[in-house]
């Protein structure tokens, strides 16, 4: 009963919480509160917080302390921390606040089960402010009379509250208004301040913890004043040209405070900047003459102050104003040097270029109007002193050789400078310097050379770029004589320079030292180009053309020859540099070869392109080697077969050109004038295959097979034979030209085998026989052909070209035909022998003729006989030829050797055979 | 006997010098530094008062701002303290009647002066006036410290903040300018005269003596 009861009332009263229009205060002023309400914690601290419930709560909702929970947030707090102090209170204590968070709620466990949130409060942990340290005051200037104070401070660490700072100063029996400073929290700006009076000034920082106040900091504004910087500076100029004036005007009155003064300075283009000494600037003033300034130079200057005595801040720099101290007159003449050009100049005349440099800004102490040059010979002292008034920096004079002394005067609007000398000498006679060198420094390429004995002015450097499509244009610069090297500016890399260096004496110049020099080098930008000049079987001659100037990029160190074959390996060869060629050895014969060259600087190396080249098959005068003496060979060859065949012409002749007795000189064709020789023999010519054989009938009969012949065939020539053997004995007439007519009737009768015979058996031929051989009896035998046959012809023909070259030719024409033939003919070195001497003399044919008739019927004679006996024969031959015809020795000697082979020959068959008769 | 006596006094002061009060050290040390800062005060109000004067007679309007306007004083600018005491009368004062007699004067002109800042219309002499008024406070407090850093007692009198004595109202518009006109005028001369005063003091307390007299009161 009770506890239905009890739940409607607990509903009733959600009901009335839900409904109520301040739900929150209904329920916390009918149930119970927290104290204290909404605490500021410090962090850290410990806190202790009561839940208190209102009695009316107890009577109706039978609620009681036992039962109250705590949370923070939804995290329920543990019981530990929980105390009951009596039946309506509960108390919660938290050893550290940091554990602590918004809200902490007073919750009441409704049997055991519902939770109904009772009370909850705010609360905040912080921390309390720290003592404020670092107070630090400062008075600007704003305007003349408007000066603010800031001070700052370190507001030391965060506190998580809200804290209130507050800056407060005083005097000490008044006390001024409160400085809050806005938005931040560790500085504030005082607008009214006092000065000379010490003023104590502190910082207060509040928070809901606690208080906190910084050391107080005494002081009078006076002291910690940073004025405003001078204004309306302004810089004249005077009279002297190392002085310019600056004047400017002070915000601050001597009555509040002087002031004292820093002034800096520098020259436009310049960021150095110089300062005036601080102790003359250390009073009060409006105006200061900066002295030691340079001439005509234009300066920038700056000025600040600050209170006299030192107290206090520097103002800022003013702004810059600048101002250009007033011309002088140069401080020192231009350097000047002459470059003397020989080559565009008639002889014993100079043209000079005299050239200088104009002046730096600081030594010209003004704007240089002109240039005056004297020069003056010193070897003629009658000559005149010539004047030039130049405005460029150079100047152009022809001279005759000599030495002079020019010098040269610069003049501005103030006056002239000291005046420059430079003796142009005949020669440069005196000592050079020595061991001139050059080393790279950066940018810059450092030359520097030892002096030389004698005391010198100074030196001049002439350098200049060496191009090969270009003449070196030279820049020059003058240093003192007591240094031993300087630093060229402007020196581009991968270029070469030549340096020169020239001493001057007080009595004229030394000659110059020259060096070549890089910055800096690189390889080359191409490699040389390699061609060969000759190339021979194990060697080749290879050459280049060195890289130009700009090609080279640095010194060339050496040159490199790479060259191998298609499969070989590179074969490297380093040359000297000077060279521009090389000849390769030991190569291969007949190889191609792939040649490149390689040309290296300090930096690198470059290489050329490729060039092939093939070696040659034989050497220099290989060939000639082999030539030569196989030509010699072969001309001793031929004059050995020369001189084997002339020694053994007869026998030659014998074999090819036998001797054939030519019909038209026979004293038959004489004898039978009703035949017109020579019309025969014109037309034997033409018939050639038959004709031309007519004559050598006895050949053709050689040639056969002897078996082909019968017996019949032979009758007509034992008949000749017999006819030979009689004619012997003539000497002349008749005789002789029997001789003649037996071989023509057998030639007609041997074209061939068979037209031989046919031709011997059907042509009729007379033989007379006038006289039988020595040891025979000569048959008186005179017959007579009774056919009209080409022979005839032939003869007639002859007689129409009555020349004895033609009746050779047709001899040869034999000859030819008959080569092949067995030469063991007797007959044949008769034939030859009988040819020359037709060439010797026609006339002396026919005895000669007989006389081979008569050899032919000895050879048979001779046959199976010895040796001795057969030349016993043909000696007793020759004699009887000697004695009647004109026959020469020499073919005589011959006739053995034929001798030899006529066992061989037909004739000789065919003769004994047919048999002779006497024999 | 003399020597001896020297020897003695030289003795105690070094060892005294170590044990001396910093505190009184410092203190007897600003009294010549005091003197300093008042005198550079004073010039400065005499500074400030120039341009001041210069732009309220402006404001007061013709005669009053005509460089040579020198009405006669009437009896009624009595009230305000002149410094037109003879010289020699003055400088025949000791230090402490002369450092009281400005201290009274300065006080008496700072109450009138505030009396007049506040009628002034316009904001910006105000100010000005307002900033003059705080300088002229600290003036008084620093002759005070002067005084005080010289062991001379304060003068009684308006002690606090001084309220304008019985002033009765000006009749008309112009006595009240010429209250004003005398009031910045006396105000010049006291000025001019306190320079003067501060000056001569500073010169007859230069801060090394001080340190010796404090040495010898040691001991």
């Amino acid at each position: 009963m009770f506890s239905r009861w009890n739940w409607v009332a607990y509903g009733f009263y959600l009901v009335l919480n839900i409904c109520s229009p301040d739900a929150s205060s209904g329920l916390v002023q009918s149930c119970g509160h927290i104290i204290p309400e909404s605490p500021v914690l410090a962090l850290g601290s410990n806190f202790t917080a009561l839940c208190i419930l209102n009695e009316s709560c107890l009577d109706f909702g039978n609620i009681y302390a036992s039962q109250i929970i705590w949370k923070i947030k939804n995290r329920l707090v543990p019981k530990e921390q929980y105390r009951e102090i009596n039946r309506t209170v509960s108390s919660v204590t938290f050893n550290d606040t940091s554990a602590l968070a918004t809200p902490l709620t007073c919750n009441i466990l409704a049997d055991g089960q519902i939770e109904q949130n009772i009370y909850g409060i705010t609360v905040t942990v912080g921390l309390p402010p720290e003592k404020p340290k670092n107070l630090s005051c400062i008075v600007h200037q704003v305007s003349r009379f408007t000066y603010v104070m800031t001070c700052t401070w370190n507001p030391g660490r965060h506190t998580f509250l809200d804290t209130q700072f507050k800056l407060r100063y005083s005097w000490p029996e008044e006390i001024f208004p409160d400085c809050i400073p806005k938005d931040v929290n560790n500085s504030c700006t005082i607008t009214d301040i006092q000065f000379f009076v010490n003023t104590e000034i502190w910082v207060e920082a509040t928070n809901a913890l606690g208080q906190a106040e910084s050391d107080p900091l005494v002081v009078d504004p006076i002291d910690i004043v940073k004025p405003l910087s001078p204004q309306n500076v302004s810089v004249s100029s005077g009279v002297l040209p190392t002085v310019l004036k600056l004047s400017w005007e002070n915000w601050i009155s001597d009555a509040v405070m002087t002031l004292k003064f820093n002034i800096r300075y520098r020259i436009v283009g310049d960021t150095n900047w110089m300062e005036v000494p601080s102790e003359d600037t250390a009073s009060p003033r409006t105006s200061f003459s900066v002295q030691g300034l340079r001439p005509y130079t234009e300066y920038v200057f700056s000025i600040r102050c600050m209170k006299e005595d030192g107290e206090g801040y520097w103002s800022d720099w003013s702004e810059e104003k600048t101002g250009i101290t007033p011309e002088d007159q140069p401080s020192k003449g231009p350097p000047i040097w002459r470059i003397i050009d020989t080559s565009r100049s008639p002889a014993s005349c100079w043209t000079v270029h005299l050239v200088w440099k104009a002046l730096k800004p600081f030594e010209a102490n003004g704007v240089i109007l002109q240039y005056e040059v004297t020069v003056r010979d010193k070897s003629s002292l009658s000559s005149p002193v010539k004047k030039y008034n130049v405005t460029s920096t150079n100047h152009t004079l022809q001279l005759p050789e000599g030495t002079y002394e020019v010098t040269l005067i610069a003049r501005n609007n103030v006056g002239a400078s000291p005046p420059s000398v430079l003796l142009i000498p005949a020669s440069n006679s005196k000592a050079p310097v020595k061991n001139l060198r050059t080393l790279p420094k950066h940018d810059k390429l450092w030359v520097g050379w030892t002096a030389p004995n004698s005391y010198v002015l100074k030196y001049v450097i002439e350098w200049c770029l060496v191009s090969s499509s270009s003449d070196c244009i030279i820049e020059w610069q003058i240093a003192l004589g007591d240094v031993q090297g300087i630093d060229l500016k402007g020196i581009k890399p991968f270029k070469c320079y030549l340096i020169t260096v020239y001493p001057l004496y007080a009595d004229g110049q030394g000659s110059g030292q020259s060096v070549k020099a890089y910055l800096k080098q690189d390889r080359p930008s191409k490699g040389p180009t390699v061609q060969t000049k000759k190339v021979g079987k194990a060697e080749a001659v290879l050459t280049w053309n060195h890289l130009t100037v700009e090609e080279q990029n640095g010194f060339i160190r050496n040159y490199t020859i790479l060259y191998k074959t298609i499969d070989g390996n590179e074969t490297v060869v380093t040359v000297d540099p000077s060279k521009t060629e090389y000849t390769l050895s030991s190569l291969t014969s007949d190889t191609l070869y792939t040649v490149r060259m390689m040309a290296s600087t300090d930096n690198g190396s470059r290489t050329g392109p490729d060039f092939t080249f093939t070696t040659q098959k034989f050497g220099k005068g290989e060939i000639e080697a082999i030539v030569v003496p196989v030509c010699l060979a072969f001309l001793l060859i031929v004059l050995l077969g020369v001189l084997f065949c002339f020694n053994k012409r007869d026998l030659i002749k014998k074999h090819i050109w036998p001797i054939v007795p030519d019909p038209s000189k026979s004293n038959i064709a004489q004898w039978s004038p009703q035949v017109p020789a020579k019309h025969n023999f014109n037309s034997k010519d033409q018939m050639y295959p038959e004709g031309s054989f007519t004559d050598v009938s006895v050949v053709e009969i050689e040639a056969d097979d002897k078996k082909s012949f019968s017996e019949q065939d032979l009758k007509p020539f034992d008949l000749l034979k017999k006819e030979k053997s009689t004619s012997e004995g003539h000497s002349s007439g008749i005789g002789g030209s029997s001789c003649m007519s037996s071989p023509r009737q057998s030639v007609s009768d041997s074209d061939e085998g068979e037209t031989t015979q046919n031709t011997s058996s059907t042509v009729q031929y007379s033989t007379v026989v006038l006289n039988g051989y020595r040891d025979q009896t000569p048959l008186q035998v005179f017959s007579r052909s009774e056919s009209t046959q080409p022979l005839l012809d032939s003869e007639e023909r002859s007689e129409d070209h009555s020349g004895g070259a033609d009746t050779t030719e047709q001899r040869q024409q034999y000859f030819r035909q008959n080569g092949g033939q067995d030469e063991t003919n007797t007959d044949r070195p008769c034939f030859e022998r009988t040819k020359q001497i037709t060439h010797a003399n026609e006339e002396d044919l026919v005895g000669f003729v007989q006389l081979q008739i008569s050899g032919q019927s000895s050879q048979p004679l001779g046959l199976g006989m010895e040796k001795n006996t057969q030349e016993a024969a043909l000696s007793r031959v020759l004699q009887t030829c000697t004695e009647g015809q004109t026959v020469r020795p020499e073919t005589v000697e011959e006739n053995p050797l034929s001798v030899d082979e006529m066992p061989k020959s037909y004739l000789p068959q065919t003769v004994r055979q047919g048999g002779y008769m006497p024999q | 006997g003399d020597s001896w006596g020297i020897f003695t006094f030289l003795c105690a002061a070094l060892c005294n010098l170590p044990a001396l009060p910093a505190l009184n050290c410092s203190e007897e040390l600003g009294a010549g530094q005091s003197i300093q800062q008042t005198y550079d005060l004073t010039r400065y109000l005499e500074h400030q008062l120039r341009t001041l004067a210069g732009t309220y007679l402006n404001y007061l309007g013709p005669p009053f701002n005509e460089p040579d306007f020198n009405p006669p004083r009437l009896a009624r600018a009595e009230r305000v303290p002149s410094a037109t005491v003879d010289l020699d009368l003055w400088r025949g004062l000791t230090d402490n009647a002369r450092l009281a007699a400005n201290y009274r004067a300065y006080s008496r002109l700072l109450c009138y002066l505030r009396v007049l800042d506040g009628q002034v219309g316009t904001a910006e002499l105000r100010h000005r006036l307002t900033h003059f008024c705080a300088s002229l406070q600290g003036l008084v407090l620093s002759i005070g410290g002067v005084m005080s850093s010289l062991g001379y007692p304060l003068p009684a009198g308006p002690a606090g903040p001084p309220t304008p004595p019985s002033t009765p109202a000006a009749p008309n518009d112009f006595l009240k300018k010429m209250d004003d006109f005398w009031l910045l005028k006396e105000l010049q001369t006291w000025l001019w005269r306190s320079a003067k005063d501060f000056n001569r003091l500073k010169k007859k307390v230069p801060p090394a003596v001080v340190t010796l007299r404090l040495e010898a009161r040691g001991f």
